[in-house]
């Protein structure tokens, strides 16, 4: 595989000139399963493998990607990439140049504990199976119940023209489990997502029929919540929406390009934007976390990146183009979801820092406002408006849990709502995700409790 | 590379069915995709950015004893691959459970014959003429106003074609065409940056107009740059496409799914012949819609396209059922079985949902609100309830509508309410009809929507 790569990337730098060439070729097995109450809907299997062929001609981007590893097809879609990228430089006003980065040669072996390729398909299923009894089973109120379930082994080889050469596994198991209750006319959803690179052994960690109730118990809890009225207040977020908005308020912002893309973190690098109490990390060194891996897509090496310490923007994620740009160091944040898809600056596992106070304290703190659990859904746009979706909320009363609150939501301006963080918890808390970026990645966020002076809170009373 | 001719993927999806049946399969269905995209990348201002991406292959669902398997492979010229795709699925299916509920594959019907869905010109397009394409529109949004920064963007065109094949005797083949161009642009001034306005072009014929995306994406972005806050009350809203189609996507989609409504998570179940929603609401999936973005002859499981009024004047009608969800209620499939490629099953999905224009122009909605918002963008639309309906979003940005006139721009206004109240509160339905992704709608009009300012 190797030489097939290094031979079509030679054809790049030879032939047409490029200044910079890569390869990555994927094979990769899938398993999937979908079960509603308790049918299943589908087991199926799925086999890819394809390459994708990224080359930087005269400033300019080519990638082509196909699913083969026929060498003339790939000789073939190298010629057109370099081809495209020729034509479009010729409208470029600034060349794309790459910031330097260690040649590698390394092979990357994943080493589950229990490897998902070993456990049946009729193991899976009776999983599956009792995640959705336990659901239905915990309250006759249970209307549905939906496990999907996802597992993908695969290799990566990557070779560029620097002389980097990666062989590296890839493993993900995934799962989701959602569930819906009615009762008199009121509808409510709930929903938990599991996800994991070590192994099949994420199951050990909760068992089917825990996982089973407790999405089923809240949906049931829900029943009883009522909507809230909407307006400025203070609340106190679990880890569980913590980790969303560290995601979506800070983090995109931090994703070097979005910086470029005039973000409101570019002007603000080594300035003291938010609280004392704010240190965020994008970590993809977090072995068996969703979002780990050890090379990124660009063959860079993964890393713990520092993004805002005690309040002062420390850093942003960074591909090999962006962090030219900014005369910095690459990150490891270049990530492809497949081989059909280029790499894009992405998350890994991105958290903040747990500090002293208890959950009381933090509670104490706001008196009266809302305590969010946990969230369905987040967004953020390029002017630090974020936005967090409420599966799970309470009122606060007088410092105490109070009354169930039903899909509200929290929004506010990052730069506004990092300064008005009043206390950050000790304890500490990762969730797996999803993140949507044109591709998918896998990620992680969490962090500890917190509270917060002030957020919009949206309630439809 | 060249595209896959039909004989070749009729006869890849018919050979894998017989096999499949051969092999010990009592149903089987093939399912075969072939993309060729071609796209040239705006990015931070400038054309930087190219790619050409070919995806074919080949998904085959296989019943034994009720109960179903499901495998796919890219490597479809290789008959190994293909062979061993289908022992797959069949293993899947010996390893699953047997459905009482399922009652067999759908069987043929002829299927219409489609207008403007393929034009010769997109498959054909040099990547030259594309560069060019996206030149015109980078510079008509840079002409606007100096403050605009077009982040992201491009032009991209693409072939797609797709044959089924079952054992109930479907044998179908379709080819199209789509051409999309679009702009993501902000306005900088000072430290102040506007939200992401996108406007964008999209046709299954070459039609496109670059200079008026490049223009009016970077027009909003202009006036998104001085805002006002406005007041938390309830409120009149003109929800434009872009806004009716996140929000629609997560909730009503979900309402108006057979399979949704069997499963006790729709609150339109028992309701068809009841009023749902305003009386100047009709909403109708049309699959064959003339130059669709979602016409095709059939659907993920060979089943023709069809028109379905799922909405007429505020009354339910009909959900939007596939195969499966049909035959349990004794009925035909409605042709909505979506589908991801190959990649997976088919699973309930609108074709083009059409809300049915109404006859004010935007100029004339505009000019009749006394005092209301105007919003383009959603932001967590995904977010919302997809059982109760319920949401809690952010425009971003809305704009302010004062006496007929829009004002000003309002930035982190919160919407919050139901969407079954939302259709309930229909005042007006416009003229200006466009295409979006699943939607094709005018902009519409709602009374009474929460709104929480700052």
């Amino acid at each position: 595989m190797k030489d097939l790569l290094t031979k079509i990337n030679n054809i790049a730098t030879q032939k047409f000139g490029a200044q910079y060439s890569e390869a990555r070729a994927q094979k990769i097995d899938k398993t999937m399963l979908t079960i509603k109450e308790e049918r299943v809907e589908a087991a199926k299997q799925g086999i890819e493998s394809g390459v994708a062929l990224r080359v930087l001609v005269n400033g300019g981007w080519g990638f082509a990607s196909v699913g083969s590893l026929d060498a003339a097809i790939l000789e073939s879609a190298i010629s057109d990439a370099c081809r495209m990228a020729k034509m479009a430089s010729s409208h470029l006003k600034t060349p794309i140049k790459l910031a330097e980065a260690k040649v590698v040669t390394d092979c990357v072996r994943s080493k589950p504990r229990k490897n998902p390729a070993e456990i049946q398909m009729e193991d899976k299923i009776k999983t599956a199976m009792t995640v959705n009894k336990a659901g239905l089973g915990y309250d006759k109120r249970i209307k549905s119940f939906t496990m999907d379930y996802m597992d993908l082994m695969g290799t990566s080889y990557f070779v560029n023209s620097d002389g980097s050469s990666i062989e590296q596994d890839k493993l993900y198991v995934w799962s989701r489990i959602s569930g819906s209750a009615l009762n008199e006319g009121v509808f409510t959803f709930s929903r938990e997502e599991l996800g994991s690179t070590a192994g099949y052994e994420v199951f050990d960690e909760q068992t089917p029929e825990d996982l089973g109730e407790k999405v089923a118990k809240r949906a049931i809890e829900q029943l009883g919540a009522k909507s809230l009225k909407g307006g400025t207040f203070p609340v106190v977020l679990g880890p569980n929406v913590v980790g969303v908005f560290v995601h979506e308020a800070f983090g995109h912002l931090a994703e070097a390009d979005l910086a470029l893309s005039g973000g409101v973190l570019a002007g603000n690098l080594g300035k003291k934007i938010g609280s004392d109490l704010v240190t965020f990390y994008d970590d993809g060194t977090i072995e068996g976390s969703f979002g780990a891996f050890k090379y990124d897509d660009e063959g860079v090496q993964t890393q713990k990146t520092l993004l805002i310490k005690d309040g002062v923007v420390a850093g942003l994620m960074h591909n090999r183009e962006t962090a030219q740009k900014f005369n910095a160091k690459p990150t490891g944040n270049a990530r492809a979801e497949d081989f059909r898809v280029e790499p894009i600056i992405r998350m890994r596992c991105t958290y903040m820092e747990p500090r002293d106070c208890s959950f009381e304290e933090l509670m104490e703190n706001v008196k009266q406002g809302f305590y969010f659990k946990s969230f369905r859904g987040g967004q953020a746009n390029l002017d630090g408006t974020f936005q967090v979706g409420i599966q799970e909320g309470y009122e606060i009363v007088n410092g105490e849990v109070g009354a169930p609150v039903r899909d509200a939501s929290i929004s506010g301006n990052t730069l506004e709502t990092l300064n008005k963080v009043d206390g950050v918890g000790k304890d500490f808390l990762l969730d797996p995700g999803r993140c949507g970026k044109g591709q998918i990645a896998f990620v992680c966020d969490g962090g500890p409790h917190i509270s917060i002076k002030e957020v919009v809170v949206g309630g439809s009373a | 590379m060249a595209v896959l001719k039909k004989d070749v993927m009729v006869n890849l999806a018919e050979k894998a069915v017989s096999q499949a049946l051969k092999k010990g399969a009592s149903e089987a269905e093939a399912y075969v995709y072939e993309g060729q995209a071609t796209n040239i990348g705006i990015e931070l201002g400038q054309i930087s950015k190219t790619n050409r991406i070919i995806d074919r292959g080949l998904g085959i669902r296989v019943v034994t004893e009720k109960a179903m398997g499901f495998a796919y492979t890219n490597v479809i010229d290789d008959p190994i691959a293909v062979d061993s795709v289908i022992s797959k699925a069949l293993s899947a299916a010996k390893a699953s459970k047997p459905d009482p509920d399922w009652k067999g594959l759908p069987g043929s019907k002829p299927y219409a014959s489609l207008e403007k869905t393929f034009d010769y010109k997109i498959a054909e397009l040099e990547s030259e003429e594309l560069v060019k394409v996206a030149a015109i529109m980078l510079d008509a949004a840079g002409q606007v106003d100096k403050r605009v920064f077009p982040i992201e963007g491009g032009i991209g065109c693409a072939y797609i074609s797709n044959a089924v094949a079952n054992s109930n005797g479907i044998s179908g083949f379709d080819k199209g065409t789509v051409v999309e161009c679009s702009i993501a642009a902000v306005a900088k001034e000072g430290n102040s940056v506007t939200p992401v306005c996108f406007e964008f072009n999209a046709s299954r014929s070459y039609e496109v107009d670059p200079v008026w995306v490049g223009k009016e994406a970077a027009k909003l972005a202009v006036s998104a740059l001085k805002t006002k806050s406005v007041e938390t009350k309830s409120t009149t809203l003109i929800l434009t496409q872009f806004a009716l189609q996140d929000l629609f996507a997560y909730t009503l989609v979900n309402a108006v799914r057979a399979d949704s409504v069997q499963r006790n998570q729709s609150a339109f179940k028992g309701k068809i012949g009841e009023k749902v929603a305003s009386e100047k609401l009709t909403v109708c999936d049309d699959g064959l819609f003339a130059g669709g973005l979602r016409t095709w002859a059939f659907d993920g499981e060979g089943v023709p396209h069809q028109k379905t009024t799922v909405i007429e004047k505020g009354v339910l009608r009909s959900f939007l059922y596939d195969n499966y969800s049909a035959k349990i209620e004794g009925k035909e499939s409605t042709g909505n079985a979506g589908r991801a490629g190959y990649l997976s099953t088919p699973s309930i999905d609108t074709t083009n949902f059409h809300i049915l224009p109404g006859n004010k122009t935007a100029d004339e909605m505009l000019s009749e609100i006394d005092d209301g918002l105007i919003v383009y963008y959603l932001q967590g639309a995904h977010s919302s309830n997809p059982v109760s309906g319920e949401f809690s979003v952010v425009a971003t940005p809305a704009w302010k509508i004062k006496k007929g006139e829009i004002t000003h721009c309002s930035r982190g206004v919160m919407l919050a309410g139901n969407i079954f109240e939302v259709l309930k509160n229909v005042s007006l339905v416009g003229s200006n009809e466009r295409q979006m992704g699943q939607l094709i709608s005018p902009w519409v009009q709602v009374e009474n929507v929460r709104v929480i300012g700052k």
